[in-house]
Order: C-alpha cells, then sequence, then structure tokens
C-alpha cells in the first residue's frame, strides 16, 4: 500500500498501525515496559533473555539511526522474568529528524500494550557536585528542543492498559513513584544516584563554557540532546515515565577540558550495572505495582 | 547534507578560477563594517550570485560581494556583506561560505558583527573582542546526517574563539589606544529588537552583547578546524532599565563611525596572524 497524504491523521494512524501490527506479529507476549537506551548503555540488551531482534530497517514507516554506537535493532525478551522491548538505537534532532519522527516509536510502542517508558541517556552535568558514572534520576527537564511532538495520538490496535487524559500543566511527566524507587535502589545497590533536572538541546555541537554557566544558572543538572521529546509523547498518551541519566562528564566552564563522544561511550561501561539495577527494580515496580 | 561536499567544492572552483592565491584569513564583515576592503589591495572580487550556492545579501547595509586579495600583504578572502537567520535562509547555506574559506585554504576566520551592549561598562561605539558565545537561535548549521569529510559528528565547543588571538587583539587595542572589551555574545535569530524582559534575561545568563549572526558561523568554523578570532561592534546599549527605541539608522551610523577601529584591529591582527605561527 502507498500512503500519500503524510500529514493526514488517517494515514498517521495508518502508518502507526502497520508498524505496530508488524512488531506484534513477531512477539510472544505483549511487552509491559519498553526501554529506551542511549549512548554507551546498548549492552543492556544483553541481559535480556530469550530476545528476539527486529532491524529497524524492516518495520513499516520506522526510521534509521545514524549516530555512533547505536546500531538500530528493537530487542524483546524477558528481563527479570517480565516481558520488555527495549529500542537499541534512538532518533535525535540532530541527526536532522523531526520530532514527529523521533517520538514515532513510542507510539508505536505503547500502541503494542506497554505502559511504561524507560529511557536512558549519557548527559554532561553542571551541576558541580556530580561526578562521572553518577546516575542521574530525573526529576523534572528544560525543552531547549524547539519543537513539541503532535497532539494527536492514534490508540492503534492495543491501546495501553494505564492509559489516562494526563494533564498537562504543571504536572511533571515523571512517575514520582518509580523515581522515588530508583533512587532507593541506589542507596541499598551502594551507588550515587541524585534527582536532578536535565536539560535538552538540540545539538550536535557540545556546549561552550558560556552556555554552561547559562544552564546552571537556570536550574539544570545535567545536559544532553535527547530524551525530552520521547518523554513528552508518552507523558501525552499516558505512559508512566523513569528517565535516567549517566553522567559522563563534568561541565567545568572555569576549567574547561574537550568533550569527546569516546569518552561518552567509555563511561557507559561504569554507568551500566547501576543503570541496569535501577530498570531490574523499576520494571518490576511498574508490571507488579 | 552529504551534497554539502560537493556543493562546497563547485563554489571553490568558481572562486579559484578567479583568484589562485591561498588565503590565510577568511573575513565577515558585519553591518556598516564592510570599509576594511578598502584596505584590501584587490585581486579579484566575485558578485555573490557569481558563485554557486551563495545566497544573495539582502540585508541593510551589506553589499553582498566576496572580496579577495591582500591585507597588508597577507592573502585573506572577506566576504562584504553576511546572511541572516531573519533574512529566511537556512543555517546550512548561510554558514556554506566559512566551509568555502576553509576548502580553500584558510586557517583562520575573523567575524564582525554590530551588536547590542548589554554590560553596562560598554559604550556605543566600543570594541567587544568575543570571548566567547551562546546560541540562543533556536537552531543549529550542524542539523542532519554529518559527513566526517568536514568534521566531526559533535564538536567540541570549549575554546570556539581562540584565546591566544583574544589576548593579541586586546593587546593591540591596548597599543593603538582603542576602547575595547572582551565578552560573551548572544545570539538570536531575531528580526525583531529585543523587549526589556528579554535583554534583563539575557544579562541575567551571561551576555555583554547580542547580536542576529555571527554564532552559526563559528560553530561551522569549529566543526571544520578554524581558529576564530570575532569583533562585536557596539552600536547601542541595550539597558533594559533605561531603554530607548532603536533606531536602524543611528545604529548604522555608529557602526560607520566605529569601523576604523575594527579596521584596525582586524588588520593587525591578521597580519600578527600570519607572523606568529599560532600552535
Amino acid at each position: 500500500m502507498i500512503i500519500s497524504d503524510a500529514d493526514s491523521p488517517d494515514c498517521r494512524a495508518e502508518r502507526l498501525l502497520r508498524a505496530a501490527e508488524f512488531i506484534a506479529a513477531k512477539l510472544a507476549e505483549l511487552p509491559r515496559v519498553a526501554i529506551i537506551l542511549g549512548s554507551g548503555l546498548g549492552s543492556l540488551v544483553d541481559y535480556i533473555e530469550d530476545a528476539v531482534a527486529i532491524d529497524y530497517a524492516d518495520i513499516p514507516f520506522w526510521q534509521q539511526t545514524h549516530a555512533a554506537g547505536h546500531s538500530g535493532q528493537l530487542v524483546f525478551g524477558w528481563f527479570d522474568a517480565q516481558p520488555v522491548i527495549a529500542m537499541a538505537g534512538r532518533f535525535h534532532r540532530y541527526e536532522g529528524y523531526s520530532t514527529d519522527q523521533i517520538t514515532f516509536p513510542v507510539r508505536v510502542l505503547a500502541a503494542i500494550g506497554s505502559h511504561t517508558l524507560i529511557v536512558s541517556n549519557a548527559a554532561g552535568a553542571v551541576n558541580p557536585k556530580f561526578s562521572v558514572g553518577d546516575i542521574v534520576v530525573i526529576h523534572d527537564h528544560i525543552d531547549w528542543m524547539h519543537g513539541k511532538p503532535s497532539l494527536r495520538f492514534d490508540y492503534g490496535i492495543y491501546p495501553p492498559q494505564s492509559r489516562s487524559d494526563a494533564p498537562l500543566r504543571g504536572v511533571s511527566p515523571y512517575d514520582p513513584i518509580l523515581c522515588e524507587k530508583a533512587l532507593e535502589t541506589a542507596r541499598l545497590k551502594n551507588f550515587s544516584a541524585y534527582p536532578g533536572t536535565y536539560l535538552a538541546t538540540m545539538g550536535p555541537n557540545y556546549e561552550t563554557r558560556a552556555e554552561y554557566r547559562m544552564m546552571r544558572k537556570l536550574g539544570a543538572d545535567v545536559v544532553g540532546m535527547s530524551t525530552v521529546p520521547e518523554v513528552l509523547q508518552a507523558q501525552r498518551i499516558g505512559m508512566r515515565v523513569l528517565a535516567l541519566s549517566m553522567v559522563s562528564n563534568i561541565a567545568k566552564p572555569d576549567a574547561p577540558i574537550r568533550g569527546s563522544h569516546a569518552e561518552v561511550l567509555n563511561v557507559g561501561q561504569v554507568a551500566e550495572p547501576r543503570l541496569r539495577a535501577i530498570v531490574r527494580e523499576a520494571v518490576q515496580a511498574s508490571t507488579t505495582g | 547534507m552529504l551534497d554539502l561536499y560537493d556543493k562546497i567544492q563547485e563554489s571553490v572552483a568558481a572562486i579559484r578560477n578567479a583568484w589562485d592565491n591561498v588565503p590565510r584569513a577568511g573575513i565577515i564583515l558585519g553591518t556598516g563594517l564592510g570599509g576594511l576592503v578598502d584596505e584590501i589591495d584587490i585581486d579579484a572580487s566575485l558578485d555573490y550570485p557569481e558563485i554557486p550556492h551563495f545566497p544573495t545579501s539582502t540585508a541593510t547595509g551589506h553589499r553582498g560581494r566576496l572580496v579577495c586579495g591582500r591585507l597588508k600583504g597577507v592573502p585573506v578572502m572577506a566576504m562584504e556583506g553576511r546572511f541572516h537567520m531573519y533574512e529566511g535562509y537556512p543555517l546550512k547555506q548561510i554558514t556554506l561560505p566559512v566551509r568555502v574559506m576553509r576548502a580553500i585554504g584558510a586557517e583562520l576566520l575573523v567575524v564582525s558583527n554590530a551588536c547590542g551592549g548589554l554590560n553596562p561598562y560598554f559604550q556605543c561605539g566600543d570594541i567587544m573582542v568575543i570571548e566567547d558565545q551562546i546560541n540562543l537561535m533556536g537552531d543549529n548549521p550542524l542539523i542532519g546526517i554529518n559527513d566526517d569529510r568536514l568534521g566531526p559528528r559533535f564538536p567540541d565547543m570549549c575554546e570556539p574563539y581562540c584565546q591566544r588571538l583574544v589576548d593579541q587583539a586586546l593587546e593591540i587595542a591596548r597599543r593603538e589606544s582603542i576602547r575595547a572589551h572582551k565578552g560573551v555574545f548572544v545570539a538570536v535569530a531575531g528580526p525583531n529588537l529585543e523587549t526589556r524582559a528579554e535583554y534583563r534575561f539575557l544579562r541575567l545568563i551571561g551576555a555583554d552583547v547580542v547580536g542576529m549572526s555571527t554564532v552559526p558561523e563559528v560553530i561551522v568554523a569549529v566543526h571544520c578546524g578554524m581558529k576564530v578570532v570575532g569583533f562585536s561592534v557596539v552600536t547601542d546599549m541595550c539597558l533594559a532599565d533605561a531603554l530607548k527605541p532603536a533606531n536602524v539608522e543611528e545604529i548604522i551610523a555608529v557602526a560607520n563611525q566605529a569601523e576604523p577601529k575594527l579596521r584596525t584591529l582586524v588588520r593587525e591582527t591578521i597580519a600578527d596572524f600570519a607572523t606568529l605561527r599560532l600552535a
């Protein structure tokens, strides 16, 4: 079928339905939890049992990824005995994707039954109290992406079970119970995790010293180039959201050091077990609680 | 994005056709600051429409030609007239000339602009050597698939303006008795000037001057590995609590008045750059 009128709601619904049907047909069970894996955190998929991988290239209307360290697969399987689906490889504004393209996977994963979204990313800390490898449990964000996800949602074939008409004003998209659970996990496992505010920029250049100073003044704790579009979309369609940053570098505007993407991938190996522990608890909390 | 490389080659070929020297520096002249070209021994001059993929300059006080020649003996390329986001051009197109300058061989980019002063210690007509920048344009010239032939995916911005050249320029200013400061330039998309509340906000976030250009060109210059030095001419003071309506004619008049100072700073900075091998 050729879908020509790209902007018509019917076609949006049609694209969503086609992608959702394609994915659902390959799965033994419908996952309740969807996970988006950010830079350097892709190895979480190795802990998903009986994994079924679906290449992005095969899914109708799904975009391809370009970023280093992202492979571009949807991985379904059991994580701690719960069915989950993970996006290994995500889409960024700096790659040239529109907000609608970035958030399309969230709509599709909600349509196949996921009611919780766990998002991870690598971020630079502007809060000087943080250290490399720390986990930040995102409690709020500042959106400097200059693009809002579409307000329309096509419910598709499998409406999410916990969907509600979430009030959008003054309500944090980040689930307070999952946030608490994440901080508790860090205490129990004895590693540093802090609640914080994530500031999303379009990128792709790293920030200047003047920009870091500005962001600190505005109340940001960490800065990155992702996450917010997906989170806003998930909130819009009533998903519970947990978003985690691993601190990949500390922005010290008064003693600058050069940032590099290879460094970000390296820190991922340290932070990854921590992140996995939090995700494990969050998956349990959101499927049982 | 990947066709950008070919576009650059085509623009380069057109310029090479008219001028076969290798420039040490590329210069972008801001609003009302075009007078510097009088100091250049011109070998070739190309109107923008003669260069493939160059947009046409529509802004007030911008002429629209590329001047190739020698400034105090140093081969340079100067853009008399630049492109702005508020004219409706995509940032990729605005910044194409920077990539062309780099591809032809320029190691240094000299940017200049007319700007509004936010730092209350500045005065109309002062020069600010740009020490750092804040991008509030809501856009970025590097968005899209990265072409690794042109530069890295995630350029580091910890020193977009060469600190040694900043110090050098300030020293020249002292020597020539020019009132000059160093500070942070914030870029907005424009084209309206800011409200008083916006001026307070820009000052609060750490900016010393505000303008509607320069930042995209500098991001691209860093992406393609050029050293950058930047000069802002304070053409009106934007003090939120003592604000007068801006007048574009007055702004251009102040720019024209201050232009000889900028000319001296650019000429001497480039001359120093060409003699000192900067690491």
